[in-house]
């Protein structure tokens, strides 16, 4: 009887401990994310898949520097229409390689040739993909299939 | 192909250089072993090229 009840009363406590353990790795999971949108690659990092986290960094830093080398348009928070104000979220899903870009783009953005034009879709695509790398790691944090 | 303040690349290259970025990253991201990123990547880069050149192919006709 004696065992039964400590049985019961340590299920009840794993039971109100669940929910601070859920809320423990969500908090844990959302900084994850946000330090993975910050410095690419630095959310798998965190949690110790070097690969990917090299990947990411690497493979988002090569769009950037040449996204900017290409003197793509870096859209700034000063948005005309709806495109820019996408592109502005888009360029800044790099996080802080935003501000490499706009310091590598000292000349600012020439879109006259097709070069700037692509130099625009690689800036883009840099933030799009860390935002997924991101989202990646989120979930990863979360317990959930990586 | 760098000159001055920038990289010039041309066409095919921005494309490869595209293909072959976004393929590492998705192969890292969404398989876990070694072999399957590896198969994964060049398959990925495969159906890249394939598109980009049949899209070019596809509207070669209306570029002039």
């Amino acid at each position: 009887m004696a065992e039964e009840v400590e049985t019961k009363t340590e299920a009840q406590a794993a039971e109100q401990g669940a929910p601070q353990k859920d809320s423990n790795r969500e908090q844990f999971a959302l900084a994850v994310a946000v330090a993975g949108w910050m410095l690419p690659g630095l959310g798998h990092a965190l949690l110790k898949m070097w690969g990917r986290a090299l990947a990411c960094f690497l493979l988002v830093g090569v769009l950037v520097f040449v996204g900017a080398g290409m003197r793509g348009n870096l859209f700034t928070s000063h948005a005309n229409d709806a495109f820019e104000s996408l592109g502005f979220l888009a360029d800044l899903g790099t996080g802080s390689f935003y501000l490499v870009a706009r310091s590598m783009e000292a000349k600012g953005p020439d879109v006259s040739h097709a070069g700037g034009d692509y130099g625009t879709r690689f800036l883009a695509t840099a933030g799009v993909l860390n935002l997924l790398a991101a989202l990646h790691a989120y979930e990863a944090a979360r317990g959930r299939k990586a | 192909m760098i000159g001055g303040a920038g990289f010039k690349l041309s066409h095919l290259q921005a494309m490869l250089l595209f293909a072959v970025v976004i393929s590492i990253a998705f192969g890292f991201l969404s398989r876990r072993r070694p072999i399957d990123r590896v198969k994964y990547i060049l398959w990925s880069l495969f159906l890249f090229l394939l598109v980009g050149v049949g899209i070019g192919w596809a509207m070669y006709p209306f570029s002039r």
